[in-house]
């Protein structure tokens, strides 16, 4: 378990061809860790027929609105999805 | 898209184009597909009944409306039903894994917060639980539309949450499903959970609707 | 590049449309796509994620025209298919 619940960070940028489970509008986005699950197994790799997919700790993560859609959120607005470990980055913080 | 009359697509083979209704076309597709899968020894269309009734039998809106009620008069099972859900349904004798290995999660509208469940990506939705899904919470116009503006979409369903008021999207992306648990509205005061629980819609599980008395 | 099913923040789908007393399925045919599905998985000729793929790998030039049940049954058809359960001829 790579995250705790608090930490800042930040969605993977990659935008692969295949089934993939970070929508388009949370990508390379900053988020802060609102809850950690159990770990289940990588939806990539059950849906490529992978009889071992990589078992990853999910997250729900928020994101402020205006996070997700600069300059045009409405107001007082926080999203949340559940992302697998490999989804997501450590965000760097100033020094 | 096809310009033919009926909705369905052209699928590119060489048969007679069938005239028959969608759902008349559909239907000999299904049972085309069942029959092949009978003669091969698969499944047959006797055990696609007995999952339906089985489904059927476990799930629908009363079980959240229940669950709902029950959070709504007694104060420990409130605060089970946020912490452990899957625990809160349990002591109803409700139970999600007769369809999936899915995780539930409950979350509660406030004075402060709304909120307001979708599933972006495809229409992930508590169907062991609930039932399936209301066609428009499927559809691309809900799903792409409720996390770029939630407030107006829920307007849209006579739902108004003013501005300073916290909206929380939860988007169901993996293995969680999510049950919005609405306020209870005013002027219910000592009724019963069967007059409680009638007042709660299936939209309102999540969090497109509002009970009322 | 994203699968058409990813559709946050598109726009231009039109109104939400919603219809009183919805009943749970719309048709009998509907409800047997839904089960034939879950009791195919419960078998274990394939999962739920690849059931999702399946219908993200439909052709994008009819995807959007086909209703949410007929898209399931493509995603199941397809599965049989590829797995050679069935013979490409079925339920065309």
């Amino acid at each position: 378990m790579k995250f705790s619940v608090g930490e800042a960070v930040q969605t993977s940028g990659r935008d692969p061809v295949h089934h993939y489970r970070v929508p388009r509008y949370l990508r390379a986005k900053r988020g802060r860790i609102e809850a950690v699950h159990a770990a289940f197994p990588l939806a990539d790799a059950r849906a490529a027929g992978d009889p071992a997919p990589p078992v990853e700790t999910l997250y729900t993560v928020a994101f402020a609105g205006d996070d997700v859609w600069p300059g045009g959120a409405e107001p007082n607005t926080v999203y949340h999805a559940e992302l697998w470990e490999s989804y997501l980055h450590p965000l760097e913080t100033a020094p | 898209m096809s310009d033919h009359t009926h909705d369905h697509d052209d699928h590119g083979h060489d048969h007679p184009h069938d005239h028959g209704s969608p759902a008349a076309v559909m239907t000999a597709r299904v049972n085309a597909l069942i029959g092949a899968l009978e003669t091969r020894g698969v499944a047959t269309d006797a055990d696609v009944t007995t999952v339906i009734e089985r489904f059927l039998a476990a799930a629908g809106p009363s079980n959240g409306a229940r669950i709902v009620a029950r959070a709504w008069v007694d104060p420990a099972y409130r605060a089970l039903l946020l912490d452990d859900a899957t625990a809160a349904i349990a002591a109803l004798g409700l139970d999600m894994s007769h369809w999936a290995p899915v995780a539930l999660r409950a979350v509660e509208n406030t004075e402060q917060v709304h909120n307001i469940v979708v599933c972006t990506l495809c229409s992930c939705y508590p169907i062991a639980l609930l039932g399936p899904a209301p066609q428009w919470y499927k559809s691309e116009a809900y799903r792409s539309r409720v996390v770029r503006e939630p407030r107006a979409v829920l307007r849209e369903f006579g739902v108004v949450v003013p501005d300073d008021r916290d909206v929380r999207v939860w988007d169901s992306t993996a293995e969680l499903r999510y049950l919005v648990l609405p306020r209870r509205p005013p002027g219910t005061a000592g009724w019963d959970e069967d007059r409680l629980a009638a007042t709660i819609t299936r939209d309102a599980l999540v969090g497109a609707a509002e009970p009322i008395a | 590049m994203s699968r058409l099913n990813d559709v946050g923040g598109l726009t231009g789908f039109g109104p939400i449309e919603r219809e009183p007393d919805e009943p749970l399925f719309h048709s009998e045919w509907e409800a047997r796509v839904f089960a034939l599905n879950r009791l195919l998985m419960g078998k274990g000729l394939y999962n739920l994620d690849e059931f999702r793929d399946a219908v993200e790998r439909i052709d994008p030039a009819r995807y959007y025209g086909l209703s949410y049940y007929e898209r399931w049954f493509e995603g199941v058809r397809t599965l049989l298919i590829e797995r050679g359960i069935v013979p490409p001829e079925t339920a065309t």
